[in-house]
């Protein structure tokens, strides 16, 4: 990067509004708020919310969501850019989403289509193992006799 | 813009912003097209897991409280960032200098956080390894040959390795130099009856290991062959699983197992009681057999007559076979009851459900039963480990910075930096609640 090219670009639209207005106290008050959307996540997470998890987790997604917007919107300054912001950011934001919302129905079908083969090979909650069905290759080991213990 | 004479022919970028920082908006799209990707993919395993199988917090040793302190750090990073890049832009660079320095400490603190997190996964055997890693999705007979297969090479590895005898001193800091050594001795050639009489503090690694192999793992590959009811043999298993690392249950099946060991212990103790008197017994009818079987000898000897001689031989033959039979009765019996006498030591050295199990409590790192547990160490092992590689090219760069005078000109360079930089905190913002919290 060349720092005539720097130069000529930071005349540019992009700083020349503020560069004479001290952002410096504005930041703290963002620093304060994300503290206590930080301080908000962790109390959902330890509070009743988490009773029906799906409520806790997306109050917990929410508050992370606000918390990208004010690091997004206010460190990385897209607040005040010019709208070239958009050519950028909207195309992701709509594939970031688009992503995630295809995802969901593979979430979601994994349980509606469980073959039985995946079941027998699936990781197994406590609560219903003895209610579920048994391993059914069972291998007895002989009934260890001659162990290698001393004879007195 | 143009002056009549000479018209000023200046190049106008497509978008009113510095190449460098065009560039690197480009590059951030694609840094969030890539998170994106990880975490949905994350999102798919968390929640299309089996439910109720995904592991918390607790069972995988995850603190809340680490999480949220390496948050703080890297929010407090981020704004110093800021001041670094405002001081540059009202070009002040010995203060944008000292802000670059504070982001670099709290980058490092950051990454010394995760490094202390990840040995302490490390520590509990919670992490992916060749060719199996030390959790297991659920207990069952591959569970079993695990633990049997894991604690015999835990056992060479502790009897080949020279310092053997010092972690011996170590676990056994009040025992007597010279019989510690006799004991260390006599405990590698015959080592159930060492362990029988040593109280737990005295015990080796190997010891502790050996105790584990017949004392739970044969004892519970026994108790599976000799029953035919899978509840039983599926019980004995969990049982197993949960003496190990009692984390992963859940309190209704803790209660049923600590039943299930409650009722067996009661069990086991009649069975060594009934053993060591049939032992006893079978060893007095020895010695009479033995006595009669030395007379008879005499009386054999003494007799000249061939065909008197002939009967008390074959009535010999008779005694002694009888005595052999004996003999080989009182060694099977007696295995039998050393066997039961291991168990109960066993169940003595490692209570159920005390001081976080066997792999807690005696650092033994055996497998352990965690539903999920090796999906659950993918994920989080790739995705804080990827951003943990962000944080570290991001602190690469600021050091590139730091012989740099950090005024009005090169503020479009911090600018761009800290862009980047809040790109990585905008992850962990996400991760935080995702592996932390849910």
């Amino acid at each position: 990067m060349h720092d005539s090219d720097q130069k000529s670009n930071s005349a540019a639209p992009a700083a020349s509004d503020h560069t004479a207005k001290d952002r410096k106290p504005f930041f703290a008050i963002v620093f304060v708020m994300l503290l206590g959307l930080t301080a908000m996540s962790f109390w959902v997470a330890n509070s009743h919310l988490m009773d029906n998890p799906k409520m806790g987790w997306a109050a917990m997604m929410a508050i992370s969501t606000a918390k990208a917007m004010l690091v997004i919107l206010f460190f990385m300054h897209l607040w005040w850019e010019k709208s070239w912001k958009y050519v950028l950011t909207v195309p992701v934001t709509i594939i970031g989403v688009v992503l995630v919302l295809l995802l969901i129905p593979d979430v979601g079908n994994r349980f509606a289509t469980y073959s039985k083969t995946r079941r027998t090979a699936a990781p197994e909650p406590y609560l219903e193992s003895l209610s579920a069905e048994p391993f059914t290759e069972l291998s007895k080991p002989e009934p260890v006799r001659t162990e290698q213990l001393p004879t007195e | 813009m143009n002056s009549p004479n000479h018209p000023n022919l200046s190049y106008q970028p497509a978008l009113p912003i510095s190449n460098g920082k065009l560039a690197l908006w480009l590059f951030l799209s694609t840094e969030i097209m890539f998170f994106t990707g990880l975490i949905g993919t994350y999102l798919v395993l968390r929640f299309g897991a089996p439910e109720g199988t995904w592991p918390s917090p607790e069972e995988v040793h995850v603190a809340e409280w680490i999480g949220a302190v390496n948050t703080f750090v890297l929010l407090c990073s981020s704004v110093t960032i800021v001041m670094a890049f405002e001081n540059a832009k009202q070009n002040m660079p010995s203060r944008a200098k000292k802000w670059l320095w504070a982001t670099i400490a709290c980058g490092c603190l950051f990454l010394g956080i995760k490094g202390y997190e990840y040995a302490s996964k490390y520590n509990h055997g919670i992490y992916p390894r060749f060719p199996r890693s030390l959790m297991y999705d659920r207990a069952d007979l591959t569970f079993l040959d695990g633990v049997k297969l894991e604690t015999s090479k835990l056992i060479k590895e502790a009897l080949s390795s020279p310092n053997s005898a010092a972690v011996a001193e170590l676990d056994g800091a009040d025992r007597e130099d010279g019989k510690g050594e006799d004991e260390l001795q006599a405990g590698h050639s015959k080592i159930t009856l060492v362990v029988l009489e040593q109280s737990h503090s005295q015990m080796t690694t190997a010891e502790q290991l050996q105790l584990v192999q017949s004392g739970l793992v044969k004892w519970t590959e026994t108790k599976v062959g000799r029953t035919d009811d899978p509840t039983m043999q599926k019980l004995a298993i969990e049982g197993l699983a949960y003496q190990i690392y009692p984390r992963a249950f859940p309190e209704q099946q803790a209660q049923r197992i600590k039943k299930f060991f409650a009722d067996e212990n009661i069990e086991t103790q009649q069975r060594l009681q009934t053993l060591s008197e049939q032992v006893q017994q079978r060893q007095k009818q020895l010695q009479v057999s033995q006595t009669e079987l030395s007379t008879l000898q005499a009386d054999a000897d003494a007799i000249e007559d061939a065909g008197q001689k002939k009967t008390v031989l074959a009535n010999l033959a008779k005694i002694k076979n009888s005595t052999d039979e004996l003999t080989l009765d009182i060694t099977r019996l007696t295995v039998e009851r050393d066997f039961v006498a291991g168990r109960l030591k066993a169940m003595k050295t490692f209570p159920v459900g005390d001081g976080g199990g066997v792999n807690e409590k005696h650092h033994l790192k055996l497998p352990m039963v965690i539903p999920s547990g090796n999906t659950w160490a993918n994920t989080y092992f790739l995705l804080t480990g990827l951003h943990g590689i962000h944080v570290l090219i991001g602190l690469i760069i600021f050091a590139c910075l730091l012989p740099m005078r950090l005024d009005a000109v090169r503020s479009g360079l911090v600018e761009n930096v800290g862009l980047y930089w809040h790109f990585v905190d905008v992850v962990w913002i996400f991760l935080f609640p995702l592996i932390y919290l849910f």
